[in-house]
């Protein structure tokens, strides 16, 4: 067997039943071994695209995502796609393909230093030197990505490492399992007593959570522990919607209730997040009052940007049930719920014009149970966060740690292959849809009956938003009022659509785009003017946000 | 502040270029650098001094989730052996 197969055998023993790629010289071999295989690969039109995909894929389900590419350009294409995956930890394993080892180092075509450009991007990455290392290289790939603080992993493969012969004899065991984390319970006696004896409890959840499938243990210790809740980004539906103490997303445009109540605590129990500085705002007047336990599996996050007075470190299956000692703080419960209910969203806006943040209220409650909605970057990713309700974070993929526009309609693509069963939506926006919209070809290809909803303001909105409250309303280069027409441009990947410009439209066309059996593009058009609110201007603290009546 | 730091690792080919890259991205700087292949060739002691401003800890912390870091000890420092 050559080691071009090997690879495709290997990706079977994981389980691997989607790949996402783009051909090229170097990885040939693997190419001409997947013709034969029972591995599908779904060809990208552009290798960031392909990423993007299998990171909606592992994100979407929990498994590995994959995606391959060629050397030279098909790898530098997926780096920025690397990049998502790293700062976001979400599991996949990219496989390049490389020039031959006998001219690497002498500038050969489409040569370039990959193992020296993923050293920022990824968890880990590899370069196969010999085919005899090339399945515990690949075995090894798979366990680190999944080990830990899950994240990107990247086996640069030479294209004589892929066609030299090998004797392969299948392993007694294959799959190779993430290696265990230590657990240390040691400050759970500690964390104990902060709660026992906090006045004013906040519960701050990240992805971390769900990460660790420590949702059922979460639920357990809200329950046990009533006290209120928020959500970063990546953790948007970890709170059991029935948990009447949640109060949404924290910071820079997360809801008035959740940023007073962490400014208000006492004790900040901040569970699988990393106190990012959309996050905290000014760090220096974050939570100021507040003690803080931390609990998480990367032991850098600790102590990183905010002192634990209680850390704990490994699983949060187990750390969860360690730490519950029931609250007793029924005045602060009473206190959130009326910042909740004095500070909640309105929708009565006038006009005829289309309002996203009700639209998108419409489309979350049309959707079907268990729906996923991918978005993009942008003011429509805000708004998709705050005022869409989801049932698992794994129901919402956004780009959070590096904010990446062209993340939407890929990550849908991946999304729908990992899970066929449930109704997949992106939300995107007019800027953030032109980054990867090539991959209308993917969904033509595939026939994949994803929902694609364009919200079009004419202009790259959340930037434009800046330079209206911060830059004396100079508009620099956030113009695109030249927009093609997105209907038009669906139509030219087979793909029908229907373009909507008033309020009274928008039911009927939610009904018609989930009635229709097939992909679908619902071009909604909105004022440039809006604007997402409120907001934390830069360097103020969490409570100085600016509210639309303010500004 | 000046440290310095006892790495064993992995004899993988960008490992130094990987405790460099993380060095120089933390905000730390580079002041001396050794490094010595064990007998079998497989692992290498690295003795790396960095200086900085911020507390060192933020730097092993980081070092230390690096595949190919085995051991780390900080010469001369109480909160001193993490071992992988
Ligand atoms: C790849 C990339 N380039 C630039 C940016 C900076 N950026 C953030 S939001 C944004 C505007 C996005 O416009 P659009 O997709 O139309 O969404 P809107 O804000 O209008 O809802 C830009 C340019 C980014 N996040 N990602």
């Amino acid at each position: 067997m050559k080691g071009a197969e090997l690879v495709l055998k290997v990706l079977q023993q994981h389980g691997v039943d989607s790949i996402f790629g783009y051909p090229g010289g170097a990885i040939m071999p693997i190419y001409d071994a997947l013709y034969q295989s029972s591995v599908k690969h779904y060809l990208c039109r552009h290798e960031q695209g392909g990423a993007f995909s299998a990171i909606g894929y592992a994100r979407a389900s929990g498994k590995v995502g994959v995606c391959m590419a060629t050397s030279g350009p098909g790898a530098t294409n997926l780096i920025t796609s690397l990049a998502d995956a790293m700062l976001d930890s979400v599991p996949v394993v990219a496989i390049t393909g490389q020039v031959s080892q006998a001219v690497m180092g002498t500038d050969a075509f489409q040569e370039i230093d990959v193992l020296g450009l993923s050293l920022a991007v990824t968890k880990h990455s590899f370069m196969v030197r010999s085919v005899d290392e090339l399945a515990a290289t690949l075995n090894d790939a798979f366990a680190i990505a999944l080990s830990g603080r899950p994240g990107p992993v990247l086996v640069d493969i030479p294209k004589d490492v892929q066609l030299a012969e090998l004797d392969y004899q299948p392993e007694a065991t294959t799959s190779v399992r993430p290696v265990p984390v230590a657990t240390s319970l040691a400050n759970a006696a500690k964390a104990r007593a902060l709660i026992a004896g906090a006045k004013k409890p906040v519960a701050y959840i990240g992805g971390g959570v769900h990460m660790a499938g420590a949702m059922p243990q979460l639920q357990q210790f809200l329950a046990a522990n009533p006290m209120p809740s928020v959500t970063t980004l990546k953790a948007m539906g970890s709170v059991a919607k029935d948990n009447a103490h949640y109060l949404g997303m924290l910071g820079m445009h997360g809801t008035q209730a959740a940023n007073l109540a962490v400014q208000q605590c006492d004790l900040l129990i901040c569970l699988g997040a990393r106190f990012d500085d959309r996050v905290t705002g000014n760090l220096q007047k974050f939570a100021p009052l507040a003690k803080v336990i931390h609990v998480d599996i990367d032991p850098a996050e600790i102590n990183k940007v905010r002192f634990a007075d209680a850390a704990l470190l490994g699983d949060m299956q187990q750390i969860l049930p360690a730490i519950s000692a029931g609250t007793d703080c029924a005045d602060w419960l009473n206190h959130c719920a009326q910042l909740k209910q004095q500070y909640g969203w309105r929708y009565d806006h006038p006009g005829e014009r289309i309002y996203a943040p009700l639209m998108l209220k419409q489309l979350s409650e049309r959707m079907p149970d268990n729906s996923v909605v991918a978005c993009d970057v942008g003011q429509h990713q805000m708004w998709v966060a705050q005022h869409m309700r989801f049932s698992h974070p794994r129901n919402h993929l956004s780009s959070g740690g590096l904010g990446t526009m062209g993340f939407g309609l890929p990550a849908a693509i991946g999304a729908k292959l990992a899970r066929p069963q449930d109704t997949v939506i992106t939300v995107t926006g007019d800027g953030s849809f032109m980054m990867n919209v090539q991959e209308l070809a993917t969904i033509k290809r595939f026939r994949l009956p994803v929902k694609i909803v364009v919200i079009d303001n004419q202009r790259l909105g959340m930037v434009k938003q800046w330079q209206q409250l911060f830059f004396n309303a100079r508009y620099s280069e956030t113009d695109l009022s030249d927009n093609p027409d997105f209907v038009a441009l669906a139509a030219a990947f087979a793909i029908p659509g229907h373009c909507i410009t008033r309020k009274d439209e928008v039911e009927s066309a939610l009904e018609a785009m989930f009635t229709w059996p097939g992909p679908y593009l619902l071009h909604v058009c909105i004022d440039d003017k809006d604007n997402v609110w409120p907001l934390v201007p830069p360097g103020a603290a969490n409570e100085d946000m600016i509210t639309e009546a303010k500004a | 502040m000046n440290h310095i730091l006892h790495i064993t690792a992995s004899n993988t080919p960008a490992v130094v270029e990987r405790l460099l890259q993380v060095t120089r991205y933390r905000g730390y700087q580079l002041t001396g650098l050794q490094m010595t292949p064990r007998a079998d060739s497989r692992s290498v002691a690295i003795r790396l001094s960095v200086s900085g401003d911020k507390p060192i800890h933020l730097l092993t912390s980081q070092l230390h989730k690096l595949y190919d870091v085995q051991q780390l000890e900080l010469a001369g420092s109480e909160l001193a052996v993490l071992s992988a």
